[in-house]
């Protein structure tokens, strides 16, 4: 006991159960510790391995955000909040064409202004820069070409806000005008001067950015089919519409080192383009993240503005402000694209999904940003959570002119979801079975691995739907009701982290790391790069650690702004924060946890393997009198070497298979969710109302129940703007009509439905607690779930996004046309008989519902591939044992004869395999 | 159709304005075209006020002029002349929390927080007047307010809990309190 100094007892702090006011500490919450370690909490999922470090105080109850008391008192700083000494203010000088070459810009009398300090233009940033390593083609300014209206030319600082405006007028641009593009089909097409030129790699002389190809199970057989459906979907393109306008303000200190601050839910990306563009090294740079006012993925690219703000600084000396107006946050967008879908869905006479075909056109803006994987995730992030027999996908994602599409909550897979789930609805009218019992009948089991490979863990699904069928009370509802009334059910299924850094670069560190320091007073410090956005990822990492520790909450304080401080965290997208960010802090906590027992267990004698942590109290299980207090075992930790400091990281685990395009989509785990809405739909006016909604949602654990019905309420309301309301309208000419929160319609509090949010879990193995992820996935179920709601109340299938009325109600008009009605209010709402297949279905769910409930209890399941339903062994993949079982990714000859929309983007040959001078 | 292409205003005189912000006397001089949110926000330097579109469409920059909710961004300076402001720093007493600030934080009212301080202080005068509102008085009060985090249902729960605590006559616990027993051991 080198350097031991003080006995045991002498120490204020070593009663038993000092950390409180009572002799013994408060017991452990009984309902909170699991089953598996002799509490009395159920686990109907099976044990898990984070069981063992359930202190049963922190998680799993609803939790304040640690955060809130800032945001109420009106004491958090937002981008646009961060003032600082002498700062300057800077402006943008937009493009006011689509597609122009800049030929010269003059700011002689911009800079003659009284009160301007700097003009920055494209010369002053050289560096091409995008999130993804492989799609670098923005610029902070204007390199030779505008690429939509509200592109950056220039930008100037100056020592108000209205000299700053005055001085961008002044700033002289000529153009040449180029012909532009908005139509998304016409980016196929060959073009004189594409948008971009990614030089030996650009596809034909198109503006096909990106184009995926895949076919995999039984493509052969799969249109032989007892029911198809085949719909051509519209999608508008829909905005973030976060109420915190972009901000940043970017500051050189005097030693040379730049600070920005800016509201990023990708600080670190930033950080690396930073270093690209203003060529300086990283550790030049410190990536202050503000309180982000909302982001839901537009806040994740690292923008121009960002490097115009840093360049105006280190010209002028002084910190530069830039803070967006409303229109100017609609020009940078990252929205959702606006796609055009071919959806077309197979179900053989057992009722069996045997094959999905989906043509994706979606359209990109003038940019990549993540469309890359946008591209992808439009086809893979359908092939879950049924049982299917064919899968082919073709995408396209082409260039506009228009302001860049990117990721939006429920990235790339909301569109083709709703496609896919309001297509079931319509194989299951044609079958004349019930739709739940229908997709009760083709999940896949737990443990089981998708037709293109990803490895899904845990699946609630089955439960998301049996729950909200009764809260609903879908079967007296469903078919049942009158005219204009109705009610629908959708599906969703997301990633919950993507498994391959979107960043390659880093491919070999982990996705996510924590740093603790624990000091003399005994709160513990939380060092993460993860980006608290508002979903509360600080409180969750704070739970996380408090949990291990047996610490009350206050005792965790979360550092997480600053990359200086900060240990890399790639950021908040792919939902992948709790995941991996809780898996990480639960790491460096044990670590601290074996510190502090290994102490426990030298000061008492007690061997280690029977003590446990429960409220700031170490002591043995079997007898909880023999213990010491947190703070004793701390100081005696401490030492002879002072604050305790750990570190715990996290990475995903090999996964997948070997195709092209086989790391999109892939997760350690998976989100599922289900949702029934009611809806009311004035038939005279096209007017839907969305009444009620059940949303069943699969969140592994909920860590913080309070944020995960939060975070089902919230996307209820951002997919229902989407549905009914919301859409980016381009008129005539190409330009965008409503570029403000008037025009674009985001629903308020009288639109919202009554969201009754229900949380399954479903004890997720190598979640943190069994935690997945609840940020995005809740989103995908309401669009579906709405379009079915409204069939079921007019007979009218929308196809076209937003249903706007106008839109519905001349659907409705058609369908009167059709039916031979003169008045609306005359319309046969749809009426289902079942059919004999119906019994089946029921049978064969109620089989599956046993063969989940074994495999997901099970230690070791055996391998389950997609296919076992349509006959083939469950153990191998399919396309290693029947040779009509393919995985495919590049067209065939025939393909190419008549492809579909997206599938024709194949006819180009990339210029490098063209041969010929390159 | 891009901002830099807008008229500008033109240059304006300065006059005098007086005001009670918060309960402070301020007196001071704006432009006589000054916006009332830049005012607060940029020469005031109180900017828990936030600025969301600049068009009195999301409702971020709500304040109380003498009690009544208005939009800041669309308010003359000179209109608030004389007049009693109060913005979300005004609510609460010291440390001691407004209760609908403190069921914000409890019932999930505020996620990412950028609407908050306009929920609040419209919130704030709908209890001041009404102490006990029905769903339908919530939702007529805060509908000029967007939030895109929340989806409203958790900002109305915490109203109907901030309206408990009102009615109950209860106060909200000072929050530099400690939450844990500080002397831990000496209590005995």
């Amino acid at each position: 006991m080198v350097g031991y100094r003080q006995q045991p007892g002498k120490l204020p702090f070593s009663k038993p159960g000092s950390g409180g006011k009572r002799q013994f500490s408060e017991p452990r919450d009984e309902d909170m510790i699991p089953e598996s370690q002799g509490g009395s909490k159920s686990q109907p999922w099976g044990s898990h391995r984070h069981d063992g470090i359930v202190s049963g105080r922190v998680i799993g109850k609803p939790t304040a955000l640690i955060d809130s008391r800032w945001k109420v008192t009106g004491q958090a700083q937002y981008g646009d909040d961060i003032r600082l000494p002498g700062e300057l203010v800077g402006r943008i000088v937009r493009s006011p064409h689509h597609y122009a070459k800049v030929l010269s810009i003059d700011a002689s009398k911009a800079l003659e202004l009284p009160g301007v300090l700097a003009v920055a233009t494209g010369h002053d940033a050289t560096s091409a820069f995008g999130v993804l390593p492989v799609t670098k083609d923005e610029h902070a300014m204007a390199q030779e070409k505008v690429r939509h209206v509200g592109d950056l030319v220039a930008c100037v600082a100056a020592v108000d806000e209205s000299t700053a405006r005055e001085a961008c007028r002044l700033i002289e641009v000529e153009y040449e005008v180029l012909d532009s593009i908005h139509d998304m089909r016409d980016g196929l097409e060959e073009s004189e001067s594409p948008i971009h030129d990614r030089g030996k790699y650009h596809i034909g002389e198109s503006n096909v950015q990106k184009r995926v190809f895949q076919e995999f199970g039984n493509v052969e057989d799969m249109r032989d089919s007892t029911a198809s459906h085949n719909s051509n979907w519209l999608f508008a393109g829909a905005n973030h519409g976060f109420t915190e306008p972009h901000a940043v303000v970017a500051q050189w200190d005097p030693s040379g080192r730049l600070t920005l601050y800016t509201p990023q839910q990708v600080p670190h990306y930033l950080h690396r383009a930073l270093a690209d563009v203003l060529d300086v090294p990283m550790h030049q740079i410190n990536v202050f993240r503000t309180f982000v006012g909302g982001g839901f993925g537009g806040k994740s690219d690292p923008f121009p503005h960002e490097m115009c703000a840093a360049i105006l600084a280190r010209k002028t000396g002084k910190p530069v402000r830039i803070n967006f107006d409303r229109e100017e946050v609609f020009w940078v967008n990252r929205g959702r694209h606006p796609s055009r879908i071919g959806m077309s869905i197979h179900s053989d006479s057992e009722g069996r999904i045997s094959g999905i075909e989906t043509d994706a056109l979606i359209d990109g803006g003038a940019f990549a940003s993540f469309g890359h994987v946008t591209t992808y995730y439009n086809g893979v992030l359908h092939t879950a959570p049924y049982e299917i027999g064919g899968f082919h996908y073709t995408g396209a994602r082409v260039w506009t002119n228009k302001p860049a599409s990117g990721a939006m909550r429920g990235h790339g897979a909301v569109n083709s979801r709703c496609a896919v789930e309001v297509g079931l609805d319509d194989i299951c009218e044609q079958l004349e079975v019930d739709p739940i019992d229908f997709r009760l009948a083709n999940l896949l089991p737990p443990h089981s691995s998708t037709i293109t490979g990803f490895r899904v863990t845990s699946i609630g699904m089955r439960e998301c739907l049996e729950r909200v069928r009764e809260a609903s009370g879908w079967d007296e509802k469903f078919r049942k009701m009158p005219l204009g009334r109705g009610i629908g059910v959708g599906c969703g299924f997301f990633i919950s982290g993507s498994g391959l850094p979107i960043h390659w670069d880093p491919n070999k560190f982990p996705h996510a790391t924590v740093h603790l320091k624990i000091d003399m007073d005994g709160g513990v410090t939380v060092h993460t790069g993860a980006a608290d956005i508002g979903q509360g990822s600080d409180t969750v990492v704070a739970q996380s650690v408090a949990e291990v520790l047996g610490l009350p909450l206050d005792m965790i304080r979360v550092r997480s702004r600053e990359s200086d401080t900060s240990p890399v965290d790639l950021g908040s997208y792919s939902s992948r924060v709790t995941f991996m960010n809780a898996n990480a802090a639960i790491s460096a906590a044990m670590e601290i946890r074996s510190e502090l027992i290994k102490s426990t267990s030298e000061i008492t004698g007690s061997p280690e393997e029977k003590l446990v942590i429960g409220d700031r109290r170490i002591f043995r299980k079997d007898d909880p009198a023999v213990g010491v207090s947190y703070l004793e075992a701390l100081h005696k930790s401490q030492e002879d070497r002072g604050a305790l400091v750990s570190s715990g990281s996290y990475r995903t685990p090999p996964m997948g298979r070997a195709h092209k395009g086989a790391a999109a989509g892939l997760a350690p785990a998976y989100s599922f969710s289900a949702y029934v809405a009611e809806v009311e739909v004035d038939v005279e006016t096209g007017q839907t109302r969305v009444l009620k909604v059940w949303a069943a949602h699969d969140c592994g654990k909920a860590l913080n129940p309070l944020s995960v019905e939060g975070q089902i309420i919230g996307s209820c309301h951002m997919g229902m703007g989407q549905v009914l309301s919301e859409e980016m309208k381009y008129g005539r000419t190409g330009h965008l009509l409503n570029p403000d929160l008037l025009d674009y319609k985001i629903p308020t509090v009288h639109e919202m439905p009554q969201v009754f949010p229900i949380i399954v879990e479903s004890n997720d193995p190598e979640g943190p607690f069994g935690a997945k992820e609840a940020g995005e996935g809740p989103l995908l179920p309401i669009l579906p779930a709405v379009v079915n709601a409204v069939y079921d109340a007019t007979g009218v299938r929308a196809s076209e996004l937003p249903i706007s009325p106008d839109r519905l109600y001349k659907e409705i008009e058609k369908k009167c046309k059709g039916d031979g009605i003169s008045d609306p209010l005359d319309l046969e709402p749809p009426r289902i008989s079942h059919s004999e297949l119906q019994e089946k279905l029921v049978e064969r769910g109620r089989s599956h519902s046993e063969r989940d409930v074994e495999r997901r209890r099970g230690d070791e399941p055996s391998p389950y591939h997609n296919g076992a339903l349509f006959g083939l062994d469950p153990e191998i993949p399919g396309d290693e044992q029947d040779s009509r079982w393919t995985a495919v990714v590049t067209p065939s000859e025939d393909y190419l004869d008549n492809p579909g929309l997206a599938g024709s983007a194949w006819k180009h040959v990339e210029r490098r395999k063209r041969g010929g001078p390159q | 159709m891009v901002q830099h292409r807008l008229p500008m205003l033109p240059p304006s005189d300065e006059v005098d304005w007086a005001a009670s912000v918060n309960g402070n006397a301020i007196s001071t001089r704006v432009e006589s075209n000054a916006i009332l949110l830049d005012v607060i926000r940029d020469s005031l330097g109180i900017l828990g006020t936030k600025r969301g579109c600049d068009m009195g469409t999301c409702g971020c920059c709500s304040i109380l002029i003498d009690g009544s909710p208005r939009l800041s961004c669309l308010m003359l300076a000179q209109e608030a002349d004389g007049c009693e402001i109060t913005t979300v720093e005004g609510l609460s007493e010291g440390h001691h929390l407004h209760p609908i600030q403190e069921t914000f934080t409890e019932c999930g009212g505020s996620q990412c927080g950028f609407c908050t301080p306009g929920f609040l202080v419209v919130i704030s005068a709908l209890l001041e007047e009404n102490p006990d509102p029905t769903d339908v008085e919530i939702k007529s009060a805060i509908e000029g307010n967007l939030c895109r985090c929340t989806g409203y249902q958790q900002i109305v729960d915490s109203v109907k809990e901030a309206s408990g605590i009102l009615c109950r006559g209860d106060t909200v616990e000072n929050s530099t309190e400690p939450k844990s027993d500080p002397h831990p051991g000496f209590t005995g």
